[in-house]
């Protein structure tokens, strides 16, 4: 059982092994996913053709497949497939970096409560449990309505406002890692508390930071579509999906196709984050119960 | 521990949280309405003339000393004075409170309906996690949970209102309005709701008392009845507690989708026109409510769960 190699997908399935063969498969179907939105992104998102910015009147509302219109044509008649290929750095950019935020400012405070005690241990966590307890949406409409909408003032906010989630599953994992004998044996030698923390504990963290980084990943994608289909996300002018989703509101009647593409790929790409997600925490859980 | 002090501890935690929320978060509003340049500038808005943005700095004394003008903002807090709505020229706080109402029967139509749908559904998923039905069933949920709560909103509006015209989907038009908005806010919390009563059944399932209940001949429906559903329910109340500012989030964005008259939408109005004493109010009464269900949800459980009474007095 030990020689089992990190990915079962491919080995003999016994009786007992049908559900980490299902964490394999979930995990490597997500990351074939993500991989062909990044593909994506890198071929026509960075370098969006032709017809995603210019139409003509001559094109609009362009059902899907029709005229060399893949996925159809919008109230411009901009090339569908286009705009939302032209969204991809949008979302995954603002995304990732907001994720980045979230996590390491998370982390850090994390960790930081974790080493501390008594009073100042007490402060992080209620600051942490009373910003997690406030509807985050809320914040980030204010913030971004005072900073303007943009790339930057969007990933930071979204960043800013979410890593108290980071930060108080860090901590717990963090208190239980720190009983370890290990850790026990490093504070004994004598090392510094930091030390500790940044090379003994945070190792031990990596299976949760990965689970985290999909699902939080998941979430800041929804949330960027979702303020920006509210008008407080992105530029207005931005082919983001949620700019797309809002301008598809106003043509439900003449033009239902416009609101599928981006909600697709909204769709896709959360579906295969929380699949990544999943897989992991799996995988992370079948060998903790194997080393044990 | 008595229930009763374990109630006043859960208030005294929930009390102060709630101070410290609002004082961060108007302190939050305070300087960045003041970072992001000339306040009476932001306040008269785009087109207002010098002699208009003079006149609000004026009066809302934008020329005094900021700690002065933070102190006077605070103390204006503390008094429940928000100020006049800036488009509306009355109370901000009244016309908070007037949409209250609706925000409530939104959120309360979308936990039954959460509640209706994923218990039955949880526990029907967690009695017998390995039939191969359960695990198509887990499929669809787990391919539902990636679909986020507005497009399903979107999509319904598509099939009941453009395509099937059953239904409106503008403002709160009686009870026959009632069902896309509710069952839309509703979609952000079933899945993950269904997941957990699944698996908290599933995981009570496992218990050997289960089996030696089994073993003296308890009906199926007996074992679901009395043991697994009672724990799954805890779970679920649980997720409540915990969920519902995530609930708030998402009825910011149904009540823009349906027009419905609540302070979500009124909330993002006002962000947009910059409409700050009602932004203000409008926060406020949001982190007072959400305060309150947390509160409301911690004394559940300590009168639910006695298990948990005892598990708070070793923190």
């Amino acid at each position: 059982m030990s020689t089992q190699p990190a990915f079962g997908l491919f080995k003999r399935r016994h009786a007992g092994f049908k559900k980490p063969a299902m964490a394999d498969a979930m995990l490597i179907l997500g990351l074939c996913m993500a991989a062909i939105l990044v593909v994506l992104t890198l071929v026509f998102g960075l370098n969006p053709p032709q017809s995603a910015n210019t139409g003509s009147l001559m094109t609009r509302f362009k059902p899907p497949a029709l005229d060399g219109y893949l996925l159809g044509t919008d109230q411009l008649g901009r090339s569908l497939a286009g705009r939302v290929a032209a969204g991809m750095p949008w979302a995954l950019g603002v995304a990732m970096v907001a994720t980045s935020i979230s996590l390491i400012v998370g982390t850090a405070i994390g960790l930081v409560a974790a080493s501390l005690d008594g009073w100042p241990r007490r402060i992080i966590r209620m600051v942490i449990d009373t910003v997690i307890a406030f509807p985050s949406l809320v914040i980030a409409v204010t913030v971004i309505a005072l900073l303007g909408r943009g790339f930057w003032p969007l990933a930071l906010t979204l960043g800013l406002a979410t890593w108290p989630i980071s930060a108080r599953v860090v901590f717990a994992e963090a208190m239980s890692i720190v009983q370890r004998d290990y850790v026990l044996a490093a504070d004994l030698a004598g090392v510094a508390w930091p030390k500790i923390m940044v090379f003994h504990v945070l190792p031990a963290l990596r299976p949760t930071l990965l689970t985290m980084f999909a699902f939080t990943f998941a979430d800041m994608l929804i949330a960027e579509s979702a303020l920006s289909f509210l008008g407080l996300g992105v530029p207005l002018s931005a082919p983001s999906w949620g700019n797309i989703l809002s301008e598809s509101r106003e043509s439900l009647v003449v033009a239902p196709w416009m609101m599928l593409a981006p909600a697709a790929a909204i769709i896709f790409s959360v579906v295969a984050l929380n699949l990544i997600g999943d897989g992991i925490s799996a995988i992370s859980r079948r060998n903790s119960g194997r080393a044990s | 521990m008595t229930a009763d002090s374990a109630i006043l501890r859960a208030l005294g935690r929930r009390g102060l949280e709630l101070l410290v929320l609002l004082v961060s978060i108007s302190t939050l509003l305070f300087f960045l309405l003041r970072l992001s340049g000339d306040p009476a500038a932001v306040l008269a808005g785009e087109e207002a003339d010098a002699e208009t943005v003079a006149l609000i700095s004026q009066r809302y004394g934008f020329d005094d000393p900021l700690l002065i003008q933070y102190l006077r903002y605070l103390a204006a807090m503390v008094s429940l004075d928000f100020g006049n709505s800036l488009t509306a020229q009355t109370d901000a706080l009244a016309l908070v409170m007037e949409r209250l109402g609706s925000t409530l029967l939104l959120a309360l139509l979308a936990l039954v309906i959460t509640a209706a749908i994923s218990i039955p559904l949880g526990a029907w998923l967690g009695f017998r996690p390995a039939a191969r039905s359960r695990k198509w069933t887990n499929a669809l949920v787990f391919i539902l949970q990636g679909i986020p709560g507005y497009i399903v909103g979107l999509l319904l509006i598509q099939l009941f209102v453009v395509e099937l015209r059953w239904l409106t989907s503008i403002g709160n038009q009686g009870p026959s309005s009632w069902l896309l908005p509710s069952l839309t806010l509703a979609s952000f919390l079933v899945p993950k709701m269904v997941r957990i009563v699944a698996a908290n059944t599933a995981e009570t399932m496992a218990e050997d008392y289960i089996r030696t209940a089994r073993a003296t001949g308890a009906s199926d429906a007996a074992l679901l009845m009395r043991h697994a559903l009672p724990n799954a329910l805890l779970g679920a109340t649980a997720l409540i507690g915990t969920q519902f500012a995530f609930l708030m989030s998402g009825s910011l964005i149904t009540e823009v989708i349906f027009a419905w008259p609540g302070f979500g939408a009124l909330l993002i109005s006002s962000v947009e026109r910059l409409d700050f004493p009602v932004v203000q109010a409008a926060v406020f009464v949001i982190a007072v409510l959400v305060s309150v269900v947390n509160a409301v949800t911690d004394i559940a459980f300590s009168v639910i769960d006695p298990r948990l009474r005892t598990a708070r007095q070793s923190v």
